[in-house]
């Protein structure tokens, strides 16, 4: 393996970071190209195919997150996620969005070299395995990507939701044992657009109760805190 | 100063009003009726016309005159021998006796308050007054002497009541419904107060409900109030913006900064413009938590204590400090609803602050009626009782020189409490049981319903 000739992708609004880190990286033997936005880096791919990304997580227009959600779904490139909000890692390199590892800004260029030289070299070694959305959690076994739901040792495994309550439960899911106000569970199972409907999202939110407790009795998988929101109390697990 | 409520003040003043127009009442009840006193007392030239009669008979006849003319308001009774005493009649009484004195053509009088036979013990003036009773002694020229005693009774209205009972009832009903209609007036001031109290600015304050049947000045205010609200929880979300914007702008300088100083040549004061950049943004990252812990801008999740705590104390030892720990075999698995990075910054924060003063620090983690208490004991010299609160307020640091060598910018703690007040907890601060100072942090634990 040859790390000292691999091709490194930055993505990262701030030019100056982006010189600094770039005449680092080349004066330790790197192949640097810069972007400043995720529009800017659809076209370099277009052209480049990078061995490893460095991200940054505030950008302008398409945000580090859902960059890194759409990298990791059509590629295997290695991302290295840069984060100023330190409460954000869990998420970055959690469950959801599968970055390879991350740097809290400031950090220092030997921080991010170490760091580089070892994704590559995991890299290099084991073929990153492709994102697996399947989780586990109380009885149940969830897969986003088929979109189905299994209870195991139920007489009748798969648990038959409607597609807006797969989404709800989807997103507690992601989230598990954090609590989730109404506002953002509509963000994150209708989009951007979803207009206030409280209602509807504690309707929702009653009917999924009842089918998992239907399914697992006595679980009381989702809780209502007071004045907050819902929270989704069980641990979840990655299962391949 | 003593605390009375809006109602009860009303309700003083409608008891005021009340009392005023009793006053009133009484005082023309009085007045008239002292007139009419004047009327029902006998007139001189009636006792003169019964005192010449008596004296033109004798025996049963004058008994018959006697029972004929006595009445309960005038009783007339001889008393065959004494005369009236002249000279004892009090100066109130004395031009009242002039007039009779006049009208009886000579015969001696006395006037006097005689002992009423209804008198109660207790207040034997008061009910003299009450029965206004005067006693009328009159020497007759046959030598006997005739005794009147005549009384003015209470006089009562056609409905068998005494009169002034209908005045006394009627400031009665206007001071009762004076009361109930101020009570219904301070009711929506006592639901503002109560609504202000429930105020919270971090998410979008709903209005208070406009009291449309109210008085307008208490619409005002409640209207007042709301313009207040939005006002206060808009600049609650600009000073939000700013900070996270001064933040985000603060932190990409730097990252410059910290990739460039990576070309100062001599290490040693590389490694001090590092440390420098660290604390900066240490301190940047407590202002923007302490911020948002004041906007209720905290994330809350269900947090392993003890773990978090253990890996916090096990950092620390690893670094060769001198940190132990120990957990209650119940506070082994509590969980506490919080912000992950926040409850991090509250226990490094104390741990690094016992291992700076006082060279080690004792966690203890254990839980104390439902809920959970991390207790940091260290070996220093102990904070003074008079000052443990006060190094909990921001800027507040026990050694007066502002030394970076001994510590950080001295937010330390008082984010730390903020950051604990914001998860519904306490901080306190107390004496080890070896002369050093103990932080103690208790944490509501979280029961899933």
């Amino acid at each position: 393996m040859n790390a000292q000739a691999a091709t490194i992708l930055m993505v990262e609004d701030d030019p100056e970071i982006s010189r600094l880190v770039a005449d680092f990286m080349r004066r330790e033997g790197f192949e640097v190209a810069c972007v400043a936005d995720g529009k800017a880096m659809d076209s370099m791919l277009q052209r480049l195919r990078p061995d490893l990304v460095i991200l940054d997580l505030m950008l302008p227009g398409e945000d580090g997150l859902s960059i890194c959600r759409r990298l990791r779904a059509d590629d295997a490139i290695p991302i290295l996620m840069l984060t100023a909000k330190s409460d954000e890692i869990d998420r970055v390199v959690g469950l959801e969005m599968g970055a390879d590892d991350y740097l809290t800004k400031p950090f220092g260029p030997r921080e991010l070299l170490a760091r580089v030289r070892a994704i590559l070299r995991r890299a290099s070694g084991t073929p990153p395995k492709p994102l697996v959305r399947r989780f586990a959690f109380d009885r149940f076994v969830i897969d986003l990507d088929a979109r189905s739901v299994e209870t195991t040792g139920a007489e009748t495994p798969e648990l038959q939701l409607t597609s807006a309550e797969f989404d709800l439960l989807g997103c507690f899911v992601q989230r598990p044992r954090r609590v989730l106000t109404r506002d953002q569970i509509l963000d994150w199972t209708r989009g951007r657009s979803a207009e206030p409907f409280d209602r509807t999202v504690d309707m929702l939110i009653s009917r999924l109760r009842r089918k998992l407790d239907g399914a697992s009795p006595g679980s009381n998988l989702i809780t209502t805190v007071r004045n907050g929101g819902y929270l989704f109390t069980a641990t979840v697990k990655q299962v391949s | 100063m003593l605390r009375v409520t809006l109602a009860a003040r009303l309700a003083l003043i409608g008891l005021v009003g009340f009392i005023v127009v009793v006053t009133v009442l009484m005082g023309i009840f009085y007045r008239t009726t002292l007139q009419e006193n004047e009327l029902t007392r006998p007139s001189p030239a009636r006792l003169d016309a019964l005192a010449t009669l008596l004296e033109g008979t004798v025996g049963d006849a004058r008994q018959a005159v006697l029972d004929a003319v006595s009445s309960p308001q005038f009783m007339a009774r001889i008393v065959p021998s004494g005369a009236p005493v002249d000279g004892e009649t009090p100066e109130r009484q004395r031009q009242l006796r002039e007039t009779y004195a006049a009208g009886l053509a000579g015969r001696p009088v006395e006037i006097v308050s005689p002992p009423d036979h209804r008198a109660s013990r207790l207040f034997p003036r008061l009910a003299r007054l009450m029965a206004n009773a005067i006693e009328f002694r009159i020497g007759l020229r046959s030598g006997d002497l005739l005794v009147i005693d005549a009384y003015t009774r209470l006089p009562v209205t056609q409905f068998g009541l005494p009169v002034g009972f209908g005045a006394g009832l009627f400031g009665s009903i206007v001071a009762l419904l004076a009361l109930l209609v101020m009570q219904r007036e301070t009711r929506p001031l006592a639901r503002l107060a109560a609504a202000v109290d429930r105020v919270d600015l971090s998410a979008d304050p709903p209005p208070l409900p406009d009291a449309r049947r109210s008085a307008p000045e208490i619409r005002a205010v409640i209207a007042a109030f709301n313009r207040l609200q939005g006002r206060l929880a808009e600049m609650l979300r600009a000073r939000m913006t700013l900070v996270g914007g001064i933040a985000h702008d603060v932190r990409t300088f730097a990252t410059r900064l910290r990739l460039r100083v990576e070309h100062i040549p001599d290490d040693a004061e590389r490694q001090r413009a590092v440390a420098d950049i660290d604390d900066m943004i240490r301190l940047l990252d407590d202002a923007l938590l302490s911020t948002r812990a004041g906007a209720g801008g905290l994330s809350q999740e269900m947090v392993e204590l003890a773990a978090l705590v253990a890996v916090e104390v096990n950092d620390r030892h690893a670094q060769g400090a001198a940190v132990d720990l120990v957990t209650d075999e119940r506070a082994r698995d509590v969980v506490v609803l919080g912000d992950r990075l926040a409850l991090r910054r509250v226990f490094a924060n104390i741990i690094d602050n016992a291992l700076a003063y006082g060279h080690a620090a004792h966690v203890r983690t254990a839980l104390k009626d439902g809920a959970v208490v991390v207790s940091i004991g260290d070996e220093g010299p102990g904070i003074p009782a008079d000052q443990r609160q006060t190094v909990l307020e921001p800027f507040h640091r026990l050694e007066k020189s502002r030394n970076r060598a001994t510590g950080g910018a001295g937010l330390g703690l008082a984010v730390v409490r903020s950051l604990v007040e914001a998860h519904g907890g306490t901080i306190e601060i107390g004496a080890a049981p070896g002369g050093g100072t103990r932080v103690s942090v208790t944490l509501p634990v979280f029961q899933p319903v």
